[in-house]
Order: C-alpha cells, then sequence, then structure tokens
C-alpha cells in the first residue's frame, strides 16, 4: 500500500535498521514493567544485553511496559514480522499467549520465563531462587529479636509464594518459632505502598523483612531509615541500604540465556524447562551485610554446601501447611508442579493468598 | 457547544481544515520533541505511521485497540448530553467483563448458541447496574457523579482481581489468576483474518444510531435544554432525574458491552488489567469529540492505533515506551491547540 | 506509654504520612476549581514533580533543594494547561489528561537515568528525646518535614483564601466570572494564576512523595493519587479548611488497608485495598445524606458546556 511505499525508505534509510532482514539472528524481549527498574526487569535487560555481546551476529529487540493480557500477543507478532526468530517473553503471565501463538508460528522459538507448559517450540527457562531465599531466610531468622518476620509482595503468584515460604523454612532452621506476616501491595511497582507497608510491619514489631515486588529500593531504603533488616530480590541493594541489607538473591540470566540461544542457532533445541539455580550461577547469593555475624555466616555458607553437593533439599519433607496439615511426609521431595504452581502458605506465615 | 446552529454550523464549514491544521501542529510539536531528544524526527513519524497502519495486520491492531475506546467514549458521552461528567467507564467496562463472564462460567460445560447473546446482554446489565450506582447517588442524593464514578473504578477493578485470585481462580492454570478459558461459543465472530471483531461494528452502528437519536429526535432536544439550561429544563416541566438515570444506565451498558467483548473475543478469559486504560483513553476521546457521537469514531480510531504502535515505536526506534506517551500527549496538546484557535470567537 | 499510645500514635503517623502528598495536592486542585477551572493533569504534575526533585536531590545533595526542584517542574507543566484552556480556549478535561500523559511520558523519559540513584531525604526526630512524651511524643517524632509542611500549607491557604481580600477576589471569580469582571476584576488572569498554583503545590506533593517518603523514583509511581485528588476535591466541598481532613480519610484508609494485613484480618488483600475508595465515597454520601448537594463554584459549572 500507498503508506508503506513512503514510509519504508525512510525507516530504512534513518534507522538502518534491518528488521526485516532474515540473514542475522533477531531476538525479542519483552518486559513486563520498565526496563531500567532496578530490579526484575532490569535483571532480564542485562540478560539481554549479555547475549548481544555475546553471541555474535545477533540483533535483539526489546519492548517494556507490557501488561499481561493479550496486549502481549500483538506485541509478540510484531517483533516476529518483524524479524524475530527467537522471542523471550519474560513474565509468568505471558504464557498462555506464548503458546498460543507457537501454534500459529511454527519457525519461531518461544521462550518464557517459569511457566509450566511447553509447546512444540515453546520452551521455559526459570531458576530456582528458592534455595538462596532458603539461606537469606537464615540470616533473617538468626538476627530477628522478635521473632516476628515480614514479608512484602506485589501478588501472589505462584513466584512470589515460593519465596514467602522458602524465607520462612530457612529462619525457622534457625529458630523454629519464627512467623512471617505477609503484606500485598497489589502492584508490582508501588513505592508509595511499599514504603508504607515496611512502616507498618515495623510498627507490628517485626524486625526483619523480606521482598518480592518489582525493585527492592523502597523497602530496603525505608527498613534502614526504620533501623530494622532487610532481605533483597532480584538485585543487590546493599548500597542503598548498607546497614540492614542482610543478603538476597539475585538473577544472571545471561548465560542461560546464551546457551537457549546457541542451541536454536545449532539446531539442536528442544523445548524444555531449563531451570537454573545457584549452582550454575543463574541465582546469586548477594554479599552478607554487617549484621551478619561470622558463626551464623558460617552456618549459612555450610548449608549452602550442602545444597551445592546435592545433600539439602529446600522443598522435602516434612513440611506442614499455614494451618497445620501435612504438605509433605518426611523424607519425600516435592513433585515439579506443586512446586512451580504452588498455591499455599507453610506453617508459620500469617497472611492470606486469596 | 452553547452555541447551537452558529457552532454546527462552524464544524460544518472547516471539516476537513481542521484535521490538517491539527496534523500539521502536532509534526511541529513531535518534531521538536524529538530533536530535542536527539532523533530524527522524520524517520520516528515515519515509524509511528508504519506501526499504526504500515500494513493490514498492524491496522487490524489498531482497529482492535480501537473498539473498547470507542464504546467507552459513547459511554462518557451519553451522560454530558444532560451535563453529567462520568469518568466511570473503565469501572462499568470491568463490571459488564464480571457479569458477563459469570453468565459463561455458569453455562459452562455446555455451551449453546444462546451462551454469546445472554453473555453480551449480561455483560450490558452488569455495566449499567454499575453506572446506575453513581446515577442513583447523584439524583436521590446529589452526590457527585464524577467522584462517585472515579472512586468505583478503582473498586470495580479491585472485585476482577478478587475474583480471578479466589472464587473463579481456574484451578489447572498453575497458579495464574484468571478464569478458565471461554469456549468458542462465547466468542464474537472476527472480522476478515484478524483479531478484529464484530464488536466494532456493534460499536460503530451503535455511534450512528445515537447520533441520529440525539439530534433528530425529540428526546435529543430534552437533554439538551436540561444541559445547557435546567431552569428551562425545569418550567418546561422536563424531568432531570429520570433522563440523567436513563443517560446513567445507556452509557453504563455501553462500557459494559465494551468490557465483555473484550474479555471474551480479545483476552479470552477473565483476568487483571484487561481494561488497558480504555475507560480513560475513552474519556479523552469523548471531550476531544466535545461528546459529539460520529466525531468519536474517527479520534477512536486515531487513538486506538496511537496505543497500538506504542510498541512499534520501541521495537523500530528503540525509544523507551515513554516516548509513545508524550507523543500522544503531543497530539492532543495539537487538537486542542488548533480547536481552541479555530473557535476562539465562538461566543461564551 | 501505653500501648493504645503505640498503636493509635503510629497509625495516625502512617495516616499523615500517606496523605501528605494528596494534602499538597488537594489544596492546590481546590484553588484551581474554586476559580473555575478543573484540571486533571495534577497526576501528569505530580510526576515530573516527583522526578525533577529526586534528580535534583540526587544532583545537589540536599533534599530541601529537591523540592524546590519539584515545585518548579510542577508548575511548569501546569502553564501548558493554561495555555490550552485559558489561551485557547480548550476543553479543560481533554487539556488536563493531554498534560497528564506529557507528564506521564516526559518524567518517565528523563527519569529512567535516575532509577538506581541514591539520594539523601530527610531524617525524622526519632532518638531526639521526643518518644517518651505521652501521646503526642511518638507522633512528632516520626514525622519528617514534609509532613509538618503540609499541616502549615492547608490551613495557612484556607485562611488566606477566606480571610483575605486576594481569596475574596478567587471566590469571586470563581462564582461568577461576568460579575468579577464587571468590577473590574481579571478572572482569566486569576485562573491562570490558579492554575500555576496548582501545577506549584502538585509537583511539590509529588516531590514529597519521591524525596522523603519513599526516597525512590520510579516511573508512574503516583499510581493515580493525583486523577483521586481531583476527586476529592469535591469529597472536601471546595473549602480548603476539609483538605486536611479529606485527605487524612483517603491516606488512613490506605494506611488501614496495609495495617489490617499485619493484623492478620483474615480479609482478601484486594478486597482490603478498596478500603479507600469506599470509604471516600461512603463520606461523602453521609455528607450529603445532611445537606442535599455540593457547593460547587457556579463558574465550573461552565466548563462542561466546552
Amino acid at each position: 500500500m500507498k503508506l508503506h511505499r513512503l514510509v519504508r525508505p525512510l525507516l530504512a534509510a534513518a534507522l538502518a535498521l534491518g528488521a526485516h532482514a532474515a540473514h542475522s539472528q533477531t531476538i525479542g524481549y519483552i518486559y513486563v514493567g520498565p526496563e531500567k527498574d532496578y530490579g526484575y526487569n532490569t535483571s532480564h535487560d542485562l540478560g539481554r544485553q549479555y547475549v548481544e555481546k555475546t553471541v555474535s551476529g545477533t540483533k535483539t529487540l526489546h519492548v517494556e511496559n507490557i501488561p499481561e493480557t493479550a496486549e502481549v500477543s500483538r506485541v509478540m507478532e510484531r517483533m516476529i514480522k518483524s524479524g524475530a526468530s527467537i522471542v523471550f517473553a519474560t513474565s509468568y503471565g505471558y504464557l498462555d499467549y506464548a503458546i498460543e501463538l507457537g501454534k500459529k508460528y511454527p519457525k519461531v522459538a518461544f521462550m518464557h520465563a517459569g511457566g509450566l507448559k511447553t509447546g512444540d517450540n515453546v520452551g521455559t527457562y526459570w531458576a530456582n531462587s528458592d534455595d538462596a531465599i532458603y539461606l537469606a531466610g537464615m540470616a533473617a531468622g538468626s538476627v530477628t529479636k522478635s521473632g516476628k518476620l515480614g514479608f512484602i509482595a506485589a501478588f501472589p503468584i505462584p513466584q512470589v509464594v515460593r519465596s514467602i515460604n522458602a524465607f520462612t523454612l530457612g529462619a525457622q532452621a534457625m529458630n523454629p518459632k519464627v512467623t512471617t506476616t505477609v503484606v500485598w501491595t497489589g502492584g508490582w511497582l508501588e513505592p508509595a505502598k511499599e514504603a508504607e507497608a515496611t512502616n507498618s510491619l515495623v510498627d507490628a514489631g517485626i524486625d526483619v523483612i523480606g521482598e518480592q515486588v518489582d525493585s527492592p529500593i523502597t523497602i530496603a531504603q525505608t527498613a534502614e531509615k526504620r533501623g530494622i533488616f532487610v532481605v533483597g530480590k532480584d538485585v543487590d541493594v546493599s548500597k542503598f541500604a548498607p546497614k540492614s541489607v542482610l543478603t538476597g538473591a539475585s538473577w544472571n540470566w545471561g548465560p542461560t540465556m546464551v546457551k537457549v540461544v546457541n542451541e536454536i542457532k545449532a539446531g539442536t533445541w528442544k523445548p524444555s524447562h531449563i531451570r537454573g539455580d545457584l549452582k550454575d550461577g543463574t541465582v546469586v547469593l548477594d554479599p552478607f551485610g554487617p549484621a551478619v555475624t561470622e558463626p551464623v555466616r558460617k552456618t549459612i555458607l555450610a548449608k549452602k554446601a550442602d545444597i551445592l553437593a546435592d545433600k539439602f533439599e529446600v522443598w522435602s519433607g516434612p513440611m506442614m501447611a499455614q494451618d497445620g496439615k501435612e504438605l509433605l511426609p518426611a523424607g519425600k521431595a516435592m513433585p515439579m508442579d506443586m512446586l512451580e504452581s504452588m498455591g499455599f502458605l507453610v506453617k508459620g506465615v500469617i497472611g492470606t493468598i486469596k | 457547544m452553547s452555541g447551537g446552529t452558529v457552532d454546527r454550523a462552524r464544524a460544518m464549514a472547516a471539516p476537513l481544515g481542521r484535521p490538517a491544521l491539527a496534523a500539521a501542529a502536532f509534526v511541529v510539536l513531535a518534531a521538536v520533541f524529538f530533536a530535542v531528544i536527539g532523533r530524527n524526527p522524520l524517520a520516528m513519524i515515519g515509524v509511528v505511521l508504519e506501526a499504526a497502519a504500515g500494513d493490514s495486520y498492524a491496522i487490524g491492531e489498531s482497529l482492535v485497540r480501537a473498539t473498547p475506546i470507542l464504546l467507552c467514549a459513547l459511554a462518557t458521552a451519553l451522560p454530558a448530553r444532560v451535563g453529567l461528567i462520568s469518568v466511570g467507564a473503565e469501572g462499568q467496562f470491568y463490571a459488564g467483563a464480571i457479569a458477563g463472564t459469570g453468565t459463561v462460567l455458569s453455562m459452562l460445560p455446555t455451551p449453546g448458541w444462546t451462551m454469546l447473546p445472554l453473555m453480551l446482554v449480561t455483560g450490558a446489565l452488569g455495566g449499567m447496574v454499575w453506572s446506575l450506582v453513581a446515577g442513583l447517588l447523584r439524583t436521590g442524593l446529589q452526590v457527585n457523579e464524577t467522584i462517585s464514578t472515579l472512586l468505583t473504578n478503582y473498586v470495580a477493578a479491585l472485585l476482577v482481581t478478587w475474583l480471578v485470585y479466589g472464587p473463579w481462580k481456574n484451578p489447572a492454570s498453575q497458579g495464574w489468576p484468571a478464569t478458565v478459558e471461554f469456549p468458542a461459543a462465547a466468542r464474537l465472530p472476527a472480522l476478515f483474518d484478524s483479531r478484529v471483531h464484530a464488536g466494532l461494528l456493534i460499536g460503530i452502528a451503535l455511534a450512528v444510531v445515537l447520533h441520529l437519536v440525539l439530534t433528530r429526535t425529540r428526546w435529543g432536544l430534552v437533554l439538551d435544554v436540561l444541559r445547557s439550561n435546567p431552569r428551562a429544563g425545569l418550567v418546561a416541566g422536563l424531568d432531570f432525574r429520570r433522563n440523567a438515570l436513563i443517560v446513567m444506565a445507556l452509557g453504563g451498558a455501553l462500557a459494559g458491552l465494551a468490557g465483555i467483548a473484550e474479555t471474551a473475543s480479545i483476552q479470552g478469559r477473565l483476568q487483571s488489567d484487561i481494561a488497558g486504560g480504555a475507560g480513560f483513553s475513552g474519556f479523552l476521546v469523548a471531550w476531544l469529540a466535545r461528546n459529539h457521537c460520529l466525531r468519536i469514531i474517527p479520534l477512536s480510531l486515531l487513538v486506538g492505533a496511537l496505543l497500538a504502535s506504542g510498541d512499534g515505536l520501541q521495537m523500530f526506534a528503540q525509544v523507551p515506551s515513554s516516548v509513545t506517551l508524550v507523543i500522544q500527549g503531543l497530539l492532543f496538546v495539537a487538537v486542542l491547540l488548533v480547536n481552541g484557535w479555530l473557535d476562539r470567537k465562538r461566543p461564551a | 506509654m501505653t500501648s493504645f499510645d503505640i498503636v493509635f500514635g503510629s497509625f495516625l503517623v502512617s495516616a499523615l504520612r500517606s496523605a501528605t502528598p494528596l494534602v499538597f495536592v488537594l489544596v492546590g486542585e481546590t484553588l484551581v476549581q474554586r476559580t473555575g477551572s478543573i484540571n486533571l493533569g495534577v497526576e501528569g504534575q505530580m510526576l515530573v514533580g516527583a522526578m525533577a526533585g529526586y534528580g535534583a536531590a540526587a544532583l545537589w545533595g540536599d533534599p530541601w533543594l529537591g523540592l524546590v526542584a519539584g515545585a518548579g517542574a510542577g508548575m511548569l507543566l501546569s502553564s501548558v494547561h493554561g495555555l490550552l484552556t485559558l489561551a485557547a480556549r480548550a476543553n479543560q478535561f481533554a487539556s488536563g489528561l493531554a498534560v497528564w500523559m506529557l507528564g506521564f511520558g516526559l518524567s518517565a523519559y528523563y527519569g529512567a537515568g535516575l532509577v538506581g540513584r541514591k539520594i539523601e531525604g530527610f531524617g525524622t526526630w526519632r532518638g531526639a528525646g521526643l518518644d517518651d512524651v505521652p501521646v503526642l511524643g511518638p507522633i512528632v517524632a516520626g514525622m519528617t518535614p514534609t509532613v509538618l509542611l503540609a499541616l502549615v500549607v492547608a490551613p495557612a491557604v484556607a485562611w488566606w483564601f477566606w480571610r483575605t481580600r486576594t481569596g475574596l477576589v478567587w471566590r469571586a471569580v470563581g462564582e461568577s466570572p461576568e460579575a468579577a469582571r464587571a468590577a473590574g476584576l481579571r478572572p482569566i488572569r486569576v485562573r491562570l494564576q490558579a492554575i500555576l498554583l496548582g501545577g506549584l503545590l502538585s509537583g511539590l506533593g509529588g516531590a514529597a512523595l519521591s524525596v522523603d517518603h519513599t526516597r525512590t523514583w520510579a516511573e508512574g509511581m503516583t499510581a493515580g493519587r493525583g486523577l483521586v485528588a481531583v476527586g476529592l476535591v469535591i469529597v472536601a466541598r471546595w473549602n480548603p479548611w476539609w483538605v486536611l481532613p479529606t485527605a487524612l480519610l483517603f491516606g488512613g484508609a490506605e494506611a488501614l488497608a496495609l495495617r489490617l494485613q499485619t493484623a492478620d484480618a483474615g480479609v482478601s488483600a484486594h478486597l482490603l485495598l478498596t478500603l479507600p475508595y469506599i470509604t471516600s465515597l461512603a463520606v461523602l454520601t453521609l455528607t450529603c445524606l445532611r445537606d442535599r448537594g455540593q457547593a460547587a463554584p457556579a463558574g465550573l459549572r461552565a466548563v462542561m458546556d466546552r
């Protein structure tokens, strides 16, 4: 059509993008929040940059602030029409749309973050951050004086519920009487509510807070201001709260993404659930803050060594639900679907996921 | 539109000059912005055009985005005809989505041909009931409708969140907060080979019908009198309350229809955030169109196209999503400047 | 110090903290509407205020400069609304939404570089010996300068508005621009002043949120507070005296929604989060039961017809 002819040369000349050129590999990335959020989305964008730098002949497209609704279908489709042969759908709620589009575009490879469904050309990648959160929970359990921990989170989706439970179990390993009070903010990026939730928890006598929102910055700084401790997630925020941060669990997505991209290029890729962990370095346990004493560090690092040597499994019985019912008998490991669609809180967690 | 015929004549006199002038003003403003952020203005405007209407796919996606905006704009314009300022389309959209989804869920697992009409009717009723809360508060207790619709928007959105995390959560969704997928019987017919659905045609038809009703019937005149001269309306024995309730109810039904149509045909399931600001975009369109139902049609398409082009701009020009918002803001500034300037001698 | 003091005191502080940005915005928008305009762009003005304030605080290391910069940025953006509605006589709702988008977009664009930068915020008076004073002690000790500023600004403006000659002029313009013009006043100029002052105050409110309350800049961080404030003007009955209680009502309900969760109320968080909206509507309805209707400035009615 006319408009097309008018616009195309302009585009090509001024941007020299070669968006429609097929010879180089084009990879699309979609983020649910701002690319620069100093949190979850930034961690994925760092992965994108790593891929672009490491794998020669790749070009990436990225789009931020795409809600987990049918909007993402359009974005993925436009990426594909612009030449993307690999699409990283980096938010949990993109799953069903990726599966649907996978059927429509069989030659495109889709990689979804954390889902538990695959298609002929849809795989998933995720990393078990629960181990690191569990270890961070141990630090929390050792420094709490009141025995009351808090957790501030956006929405009760499985990836968040896992963190809450792992945090609590880790803390209980150090102090069995510990409880975790959960506060939901109802949004991934709600600094005002995050600050006020932190204040509410402090006022209720809680002295260590874990969190899973877009960026830990607000909660960490408010905790520092109120003189309590905090455990981070997604990125290391110790520079914002040098006294308060105990440790945390950070992402390093680059190597996993590079591996998948190389496999796809080589034609050896089969859709599967790729799951990284502490062992392969996709998840990093942040450096300890000054409040974590030397003996506690030793205990935590010994547990980390056990995890790395497969001698300890966070998700194994005996495990009790919030209401005291048995979830897993002693010695039994949690099946993957129970883990990845986690819809229960463990004993000691105060709050509701409804 | 207090000038009545004068205004109408003016509007008809310059139907072509106005959009051209506005477009020119927009290009100038946008070019300045792009130059300030160090981008080639021509290339960037080219990208916006390409992403919004570059091929049949882009046009289709623009129409998909425009559909709920069109209905929500009508839902704003209708109450405005008696002088009510409703910002409630977003909430009515969600109320319609809830009610229609309730119908679909109650009819599973044996959907018949009755599912689609029943779903649409209950969706419209849901929006109507939600709108009537504000309408009754206004007519009964003089509670300002702008604030009541604004506040109930948030409540409706949170109700959806509550439902999909709680009672209506699909047990097979692996923890993802959404209802079960709607059956094919609940989808409106698609147009062409795209995601565009019959809701768009319904919206356009309703806009035309409403325009005719509002301009050609006695009732339209009644509404005009109630808005522009409430005292005269009182003297003439016109019933403000009754008419206010009627327009609020009809407006709510339109937004509710938008909500359930979007849920069933585009999303395929009920979940949070599906309105995507359609209610507020509709409000903007209605007031840009000065609540003129026919003008709402092209303006909704324009706003829908702009919104749908946002990801293209990010992809091709590698700018953050915020640039799209600035561009939208500048477009509306251009339209308002030109309209205002052309109408500046309009009698106050 | 009894536990009642702690619970009540800390809740009151919490409500005040949540209400503070709203107080500034509400005072400003009340004046805007009282002089016969309406500005839906305050959300965007808050955002540029939050961004510019955070940027200034990061650059110069002084939170006070952050507040000043935020106020200035809010005022600058509000001049767009002034230009569109007063000079070009554009529709006020559409103009406000355009300003909102501009503010959201510009603040997100220029604020991206600020994400992850640390600023020095204000301190509190905790540990300054106030904590042991019964009842008021812990309340004052938990406050920051912007909270106190809000507590001063709202009554000061109310006093100015009702008790001074210029306040009378502003009221007259809002009640009847024609009569004001006949009396030799200049309604357009007053409206412009009100819009700019509203911009300044909403920018200040945004900066209070980023520089003081959260010490964070994130795009869209006001999360609808500006838009809600435009509506809460009605709950406050267009009266600056009612701004403080109205903002406290909303802020208090917001804080309560979080506090009930820490108290293990057992109710869905999504339902608890509706509290601020339902409470505001309920209170408005109750006051309407007593005396029908709200004292909308007559001049504001004309807005709808454009």
